[in-house]
């Protein structure tokens, strides 16, 4: 059980590590990247800025300035969103066959016990493709999924690859807000 | 001459001295947090470790079923309450209420604690939970 649980979290690790290589080389490094994301978080932090000492205010002529500095920063967030979608579809494709891959690996096979009765709608992905009734059992998919939301995460907090909190609280990125940049 | 390098080495220090160590400030109480961006992140990692320490203390008891999840919702939750608030006396409206700093990196810490819980629950108990099952 130790091999299986220990493989599966050696998988997500390097998966996720090859993720992040992977966009830094078609992404990150690129010069319009870093100035796309320079730019919006010098504006997302200064329209947050602004909105702070003018939030209640009802000057018209502020309110109009935070309007037309939104609209900018939207505009910027969509350009980012652009230039990281190319490879995002790249990496998609190449991670859906190394999941595909993976999941013929373990195909049938339980992976883990779990110590809790998972959800009705989560059963389908814990005991997928797995024998039997018993919903303690945990499908090499749920494990994988669990483990690639943790270290993903920290890995990218960690490079500091993950958008700051002030450019995703202002949102309208296309792939929705992530947690802060680690310093 | 020396007079002025004297003064200026005050300066030095004076300037120097507040910036302490992220993680110096983190276990003072009562720290300067002037960079919200800081104690957030220092929120994150907290949380981070608290959920993988839930797991494996959970995972080697073993504490079993839906009991489990809430025990660690309600520790991390109330551990990240208790320190900004009690500990580190944050006003909390500055980081957008204290619903912006529960959630800050709540899930990612749920994944965390999940993944380490289940792995040491399976590699000691599987074979008896089966059994008994």
């Amino acid at each position: 059980m130790w091999a299986d649980t220990l493989l599966i979290v050696f998988i997500s690790i390097c998966t996720a590590l090859l993720g992040e290589g992977l966009t830094w080389l078609m992404v990150y490094r690129t010069e319009k990247y870093q100035k796309l994301k320079a730019e919006v978080e010098k504006q997302s932090k200064k329209l947050e800025k602004r909105k702070e000492t003018h939030g209640d205010s009802l000057d018209k002529q502020h309110k109009k300035k935070i309007e037309r500095e939104e609209e900018r920063l939207k505009n910027n967030n969509r350009d980012l969103s652009f230039v990281k979608m190319k490879s995002m579809f790249a990496i998609g494709f190449a991670f859906t066959a190394l999941l595909s891959m993976f999941n013929s690996i373990f195909d049938g096979r339980v992976v883990a016990r779990l110590p809790f009765l998972p959800l009705t709608w989560i059963q389908g992905l814990s005991h997928r493709n797995l024998p039997g009734e018993d919903y303690y059992d945990c499908s090499f998919i749920f494990l994988y999924i669990l483990c690639t939301m943790s270290i993903r995460q920290n890995i990218q907090k960690l490079l500091g690859f993950a958008p700051s909190r002030a450019a995703s609280k202002q949102g309208n990125s296309l792939f929705g807000p992530t947690p802060g940049q680690f310093k | 001459m020396c007079k002025s390098s004297n003064t200026m080495n005050k300066k030095e220090e004076k300037t120097l001295t507040p910036k302490k160590s992220v993680w110096i400030r983190a276990v003072t109480a009562n720290s300067e947090w002037p960079d919200k961006e800081e104690f957030l992140d220092v929120i994150y990692w907290a949380r981070q470790a608290i959920g993988i320490l839930l797991g494996i203390i959970w995972g080697l008891l073993p504490l079993k079923g839906f009991l489990g999840l809430v025990l660690f919702a309600v520790i991390n939750a109330g551990a990240v309450y208790l320190y900004s608030s009690n500990f580190q006396n944050v006003d909390e409206d500055e980081f957008g209420g204290a619903w912006e700093l529960t959630k800050e990196g709540f899930m990612t810490s749920f994944a965390g604690f999940l993944v380490t819980w289940i792995i040491i629950y399976s590699g000691l108990y599987y074979e008896i939970d089966r059994v008994a099952s």
